[in-house]
């Protein structure tokens, strides 16, 4: 046995190696792109810090040279700036730059430049849109991003803009370029590669203690794997933690030595600091909200700044789990011969494969793709506001299913006493959908069966005739039917009403109760749903052998008793089959619902499906409409194995 | 098979040969910067348009741009835009009407800014409420090209002089209606809010104040219905459940005497019968304001992520100028936005257009904010139930405001 294939010991050693590397080795980019990251967001604060002062700054002097002057003299104490550029709304000038390039006849002030050599569009537009969401932040209680940063093209910093405010008026724009100086801590390889070689080591050692077995030698794999991604976690955060602390006392001194330049550069252009400056307020996020981890005299909260980073905290320990799985995952696959045998499987039915490929290609791309998307987007608040954004941003957990299924709020008591019910609720939606799956597949079944016992009489004339004139309705593309039965339902000039009229009733508005809408709905469908049945039926009675009949009434049975002992369970195998069928079709008959009710009144006789179509694409919510997919799949995926489970008992007996 | 296969190299030969007449002509013309113009107009409308284009690309040779354009299909157009531009593969520029803008410029990097590039001359030469559909927040995005507005449309066998005021109307249309023979003095599709908007805004009511706050509840709005309800009940000159093929045939069949509905409603109008088009009347009801009705302007966009904006603008700028106005209004049975076109001696005298230029002082651009979206379903759920009794204009109303600012909430979580 032993002869042959590996011995488990290989079989792990590898398998450790290769989970262990996977594992560490995604770890350590983690870690490294999260380090960048939190340089970069160190940068990024200090940034807005300077921004921040330097509009406090402007915003405190006159339009004009003193303006300018204070500008020249904030580039001066920061050496970091590349430039600062002031720009201001009325008449689109630039009011202020220190811009080598914005010297000799492009000196400051001017307007802005349309010229084709110099064309200064990109920086007006971002005023406005500045301008734009301070408003729209005032006006919606929104918080969204009111700062613009931007990387330089050249790759040596980043560009921040900001809004430039008077008396609670946006006025213009301030924009700093600022180099980027700090590299970011990397994380160090030989900690990388002492983590992935040390539990292969202690495997080694391990399996000679426990000899060559599978099972005990699994666990221990597991075991070492679980201990060593989770140090290296632990190791990951404390040092992710350091370097946000660190930033933080970096963002604490900015602001410091920001405060007293501007209080100095005030002081130099007789301007009284009034109100007194505040350089805590100005360590902010994008939207402009104090990040609150400075106190007012510019210590770090340590409290607070550790709290900044309890999402790190938590993701990385997602992080680490999830590598754990993937490494002990992979660590198994090769340990317990899986790898082999998947080798073996896919060498032996090469051809098979091949053969199957275009097909699961076509189907991925075309189904399962499509479907997985669907799904995805199920979780996020994708709607018209956010089509920009990336679905990571934007993703939103369960959220869109607990609206849909936790809203019980399906009919309440108005102030009259009488009941309003809402109609956009799920379950009223899902019950109306219920009563009419049920109702139409009734009358399709009914109608057709008797339809078909009716053509099936032998000594019927025209029998030819009759059954082209009774499949037409199916053969009419169904949104015309559609349309006519709306037309044949209008309240003064539809053919129903007329002749309700002509026997002398009164003409009946049959969109304007939930009940009248439905039977027109019902009756549409009704129409369009009995030839099917009764082709299938027509066809199964056919194939019942007549001296079944014979026997029966020789033995003296009744019609009835021919009826339910030999027709009805005779056409059961054709009939079940498409009940199933056209129960699913009527859960999702959009065409009639949406052509012949369209919902009216108020919602009342939308479907599922309808309903879903209209928070897509009425309301715009793609992300609830896709959960509302979602759950529509849910159920009838509930009904399909249901039912396949009844029609396997039906056919056992 | 012996015809399928002439077919098929009739085919490639169509499909080498203007290629080929192409390639011969390609080197005498400098490199040109090429920009795609996406549309969504057909039939008369497409011809004067590519008329429109075929004259600036003659203009345009010498500076190196040409203009292709493309039509894609009205229905799919806001979706493949949503979907197209943002991702850098849409056109450089597109025309549609003003409703989708707000969406499109919430979403980001779809709609261009312009108001760089415009000086007051090229702003003056527009009616100002359609450069105002194209301002969002303070910001123009896009330049009118044709506004459509709703006017009052009448059958000049039955109507000799039109109704100047409400009550002339309903005393006009009340000796036109005879509701047991099908004929009505007015027809219009009142439960639809598009229509129902011009009684609103015309008692100063409307959908957003001036902080983009939804206000279907105000009471402007309610009396705007209490008057529709009047003259569907009390008046009886209005017929039950007007869906437009409804409204059409009635005023083919001189059934229908007067219509409200816009410059879409010319077409459908049957060769023999001779029609007139005047304001829509002044409503004694709101102290003699006129009716409002919502305007919408297709603008013209240029794309945000487009490589060519100089050029794209350059183009933007001309087609919405007199000339190119003065074809599409002739030609196309457009209603130019720019105010030049109307001072062209034969447009001046076509009544039609004449009419419309009229009307559009008094409209009201529908808003373009992308909250509009969320309007239109609980609104027209509101008219519904209005209209078939089933709730009181002021509940009606008070539960549609409630169902937009819910779904506004929806949308505005973050």
């Amino acid at each position: 046995m032993e002869s042959g294939s590996p011995s488990h010991r290989l079989r792990f050693g590898i398998g450790i190696g290769a989970g262990a590397a996977v594992a560490i080795l995604l770890g350590h980019f983690l870690l490294g792109g999260a380090l960048s990251n939190l340089a970069e967001q160190r940068e990024t604060r200090q940034g807005i810090v300077t921004l921040r002062a330097l509009s406090d700054l402007v915003s405190r002097t006159a339009d004009g040279d003193g303006l300018r002057k204070a500008v020249t003299e904030f580039q001066k104490a920061y050496p970091e700036l590349k430039s600062i550029r002031v720009v201001l709304l009325e008449g689109a000038s630039l009011e202020a730059s220190t811009d080598p390039a914005d010297t000799g006849e492009w000196a400051a002030p001017r307007q802005l430049s349309r010229d084709e050599k110099k064309n200064e569009k990109p920086v007006f537009d971002l005023m406005q849109k500045i301008r734009g969401t301070v408003e729209a932040n005032r006006e919606e209680k929104t918080a969204k991003e009111e700062l613009e940063i931007g990387r330089l093209a050249d790759g040596s910093g980043f560009s921040l803009a900001g809004p430039l405010e008077k008396n609670g008026e946006v006025t213009g724009l301030v924009e700093i370029k600022r180099s980027s100086a700090a590299a970011a801590t990397r994380p160090g390889w030989i900690t990388t590669l002492l983590y992935i070689a040390v539990p292969i080591l202690l495997l080694v050692g391990l399996s000679f203690g426990v000899g060559n077995k599978q099972i005990p030698l699994a666990i221990c794999a597991a075991v070492l794997l679980i201990g060593t991604i989770w140090g290296y976690g632990v190791q990951s955060r404390s040092k992710i933690n350091r370097e946000g602390l660190a930033a933080s006392d970096a963002v604490a001194s900015t602001a410091k030595t920001g405060g007293e330049r501007v209080q100095s550069i005030l002081q130099g252009l007789g301007i009284q600091a009034e109100p007194a400056l505040n350089p805590a307020s100005w360590d902010s996020d994008l939207a402009r909200r104090p990040r609150a981890v400075l106190t007012p005299d510019l210590k770090v909260d340590p409290a607070k700044a550790m709290s900044a980073f309890a999402g790190v905290g938590t993701a990385v320990t997602r992080a680490t789990i999830l590598l754990i799985i993937l490494g002990v995952a992979i660590a198994l696959f090769f340990g317990m011969g899986w790898a082999e045998l998947f080798a073996r499987t896919l060498r032996v039915h090469r051809t098979a494969y091949y053969y199957v490929t275009p097909a699961m290609v076509g189907m991925i791309i075309l189904v399962f793709f499509p479907f997985a998307y669907g799904i995805t987007l199920s979780f996020t608040d994708y709607n018209i506001y956010t089509t920009g954004k990336p679905l990571t941003e934007i993703f939103n957990g369960f959220q869109n299913y607990v609206e849909i299924l936790t809203d019980f709020q399906i009919a309440k008591r108005s102030a009259d006493g009488s009941w309003a019910f809402n109609y956009y609720n799920f379950y009223w939606t899902f019950f109306f959908t219920i009563v009419w799956t049920i109702s139409n597949v009734t009358i399709g079944v009914t109608l057709g069966l008797i339809l078909a016992l009716v053509l099936n009489t032998k000594t019927l004339a025209l029998k030819p005739i009759y059954r082209v004139l009774l499949v037409l309705p199916w053969a009419v593309p169904n949104y015309i039917t559609a349309l006519v039965w709306r037309g044949m339902f209008h309240q003064q000039y539809g053919v129903v009403n007329q002749a309700i009229q002509m026997f002398g009733g009164s003409p009946v508005s049959w969109s304007d109760t939930p009940f009248t809408s439905f039977l027109t709905a019902l009756a549409t469908n009704g129409w369009l749903s009995f030839p099917f049945m009764m082709v299938v039926s027509l066809g199964a009675l056919q194939s019942i052998p007549a001296d079944l009949y014979e026997a029966a009434r020789v033995d003296g049975a009744t019609r009835w008793q021919q009826f339910t002992s030999i027709t009805l369970p005779s056409l059961k195998p054709a009939l079940v089959p498409a009940i199933i069928l056209s129960v699913v079709w009527t859960f999702n008959m959009f065409n009639i619902i949406y052509l012949v009710t369209a919902g009216q009144p108020a919602g009342s006789t939308e479907i599922l499906i309808t309903q879903a179509y209209k928070f897509a694409f009425e309301k715009y919510r793609y992300g609830y409409a896709a959960a509302y997919s979602t759950v529509i799949f849910g159920i009838l995926l509930v009904y399909g194995v249901f039912q396949n489970r009844i029609t396997k008992a039906s056919e056992g007996i | 098979m012996k015809r399928s296969l002439t077919s098929i190299l009739g085919l490639a030969a169509a499909l080498v040969f203007p290629a080929s007449a192409a390639l011969a002509q390609a080197p005498a013309a400098p490199a040109a910067k090429e920009v795609i113009v996406w549309h969504a107009y057909r039939a008369e409308e497409k011809t004067a348009f590519e008329k429109v284009v075929a004259e600036y690309n003659k203009a345009a040779a010498g500076k190196g741009i040409k203009v292709t354009t493309l039509a894609v299909p009205y229905d799919a157009f806001a979706d493949k835009i949503s979907a197209a531009v943002p991702r850098g593969k849409g056109p450089d520029i597109f025309i549609y009407a003003q409703d989708r803008l707000g969406g499109w410029i919430a979403a980001g990097n779809t709609v261009e800014p312009i108001d760089f590039y415009l000086d007051k001359a090229t702003k003056d030469r527009y009616i100002p409420t359609t450069l105002e559909a194209m301002t969002y927040r303070k910001q123009i995005f896009g330049l009118p090209l044709n506004y459509k507005v709703i006017t009052l449309i009448y059958n000049k066998k039955l109507v000799t002089a039109p109704p100047k005021t409400s009550k002339e109307l309903v005393k006009l249309a009340k000796s036109l209606t005879n509701k047991s023979a099908g004929r009505f003095g007015l027809a219009y599709a009142y439960s639809d809010f598009y229509y129902h908007a011009c009684l609103m805004n015309g008692f100063g009511g409307g959908v957003f104040d001036a902080e983009f706050k939804p206000t279907l509840n105000r009471k402007e709005n309610v009396k705007s219905l209490d008057l529709l309800l009047k003259w569907i009940d009390k008046e009886e000159i209005l017929p039950a459940e007007p869906s437009s093929a409804l409204i059409t045939s009635l005023f083919n069949e001189g059934k229908a005497a007067m219509v409200f509905s816009g410059p879409w409603f010319l077409g459908e109008i049957a060769k023999g019968v001779d029609y007139g088009l005047a304001m829509l009347p002044t409503l004694n009801e709101a102290d003699d304001k006129p009716m409002r009705p919502w305007m919408t302007v297709e603008g013209v966009y240029v794309a945000a992520p487009s490589k060519n904006k100089e050029a794209a603008f350059d183009f933007v700028k001309y087609v919405t100028d007199k000339p190119a106005g003065v074809i599409m209004a002739l030609e196309g049975r457009q209603t130019p936005a720019n105010k030049f076109v109307y001072e062209d001696s034969k447009v001046g005298a076509d009544s039609i257009l004449k009419a419309f230029r009229q009307q559009v002082d008094v409209a009201i651009p529908m808003p373009n904010l992308p909250e509009m979206t969320m309007v239109w379903s609980p609104a027209t759920t509101a008219m519904n139930s209005i209209v078939k009794k089933s709730a009181k204009p002021k509940a009606a109303m008070a539960q549609a405001q409630q169902s937009v600012e819910k779904d506004i909430a929806g949308l505005r979580k973050k």
